[in-house]
């Protein structure tokens, strides 16, 4: 008996680092063909408007804006009606895919360095990249969570997240003039940046 | 006899200030003291360069807690921090946290800013949406001399040669 669990004690630690292994490998491969796609789009663009448009169709496939929009408005989200919450997120994530398009300047091709994942809890990945831009470098962290596959559930770039960014802005909307009020400043926040 | 009551007096007035000095040490170390029923929770930072033991835990700049213990996690290095939070709260499972400064370079404290979901932490459960110190110096760094690959390119600024 004794000797069967000493044998089997390094059979089941072998097996659980595999586990341990695959999620953070599973979701830097995802993470990768998302930046690829991503930057494929970007450099055949022509103008910052054009990428808006051609760009959003894949990152909603990357990117679970639900959960981003839920996250980013904090306490409030459960007073939201569902008619609210769905243009919310429409609001939200054309907020979010506008804000980083007017940031690209059309024909200049990035580079992206990533660094070892790690995963801080089960279900959930964060991989730090450097990126290289226009001779600036920039440390981004991407915050992946498994959802049926892995999906971006947030940024954080220079160690600033961009859903505690937002949360802080539209829960002291909220706390003013509740659902209304976020949708007003979502949808002025979005016709500003068009 | 009148000589040693003034006596008695003062020695009564120095032991006084002697218990005042030391509720005070105790007080200011030991951080905001948080009262009633309390449980721990910890967060996990990459860097939590600036915050100490005693430091305070604020929700909408309420403190709410303290910072029990920092210490260092053997598997990937990153700090973990436990706060001892007053145990009513209820604070989702996508609860943030980030080290925020008092000022321009006052104290840290940590900041929770509560979620959306209808999960809610419970004690030992860990914070992992987390924001670290902004490190301040290095962001002036890179303003003020820019990044080191911007140095070598002003000589071909102006042709604008196409990349290969």
């Amino acid at each position: 008996m004794t000797k069967r669990t000493f044998l089997a004690a390094p059979l089941l630690a072998l097996l659980t680092a595999g586990l341990h292994a695959a999620p953070a490998d599973e979701a830097m491969s995802r993470l990768r063909g998302a930046v690829n796609e991503v930057l494929g789009i970007a450099t055949k663009a022509s103008s910052k408007s054009t990428l808006a448009v051609s760009v959003t169709p894949v990152l909603r496939k990357h990117i679970s804006f639900e959960t981003m929009t839920r996250r980013a408005v904090g306490p409030g989200w459960n007073s939201f009606k569902p008619d609210e919450k769905a243009k919310a997120t429409q609001l939200f994530s054309s907020l979010v895919v506008r804000t980083y398009a007017n940031k690209f300047t059309p024909g200049e091709q990035p580079r992206v360095d990533y660094k070892t994942a790690t995963s801080p809890a089960a279900g959930r990945v964060d991989v730090p990249t450097t990126l290289l831009y226009q001779g600036s470098r920039y440390s981004v962290t991407y915050r992946m969570e498994q959802a049926g596959g892995w999906l971006i559930t947030d940024v954080v770039i220079e160690g600033v997240s961009m859903i505690a960014n937002y949360r802080s802005q539209l829960d002291s909307v909220f706390k003013k003039g509740g659902a209304p009020a976020v949708l007003t400043s979502l949808q002025q926040s979005v016709s500003k940046q068009s | 006899m009148k000589h040693s009551s003034l006596e008695l007096l003062t020695g009564l007035f120095a032991a006084l200030g002697i218990a005042a000095v030391a509720w005070l040490t105790l007080k200011l170390g030991a951080g905001t003291l948080v009262s009633g029923d309390t449980m721990v929770i910890e967060a996990r930072f990459d860097n939590a360069g600036g915050l100490s033991a005693g430091g305070s835990v604020l929700i909408s700049g309420v403190p709410v807690g303290r910072v029990e213990a920092i210490r260092v996690d053997p598997a990937d290095f990153s700090a973990i921090v436990s706060l001892r939070v007053k145990s009513d709260l209820k604070l989702s499972s996508d609860t943030m946290a980030s080290i925020k400064t008092t000022g321009l370079i006052g104290d840290k404290f940590i900041a929770l800013s509560p979620g959306a979901e209808e999960v809610f932490l419970k004690a030992g459960d860990r914070i992992i949406d987390t924001e670290s110190s902004v490190d301040l110096e290095s962001l002036i760094g890179k303003m003020a001399f820019g990044s080191v690959d911007k140095t070598a390119e002003p000589e071909s600024e102006k042709p604008s040669a196409p990349l290969p």
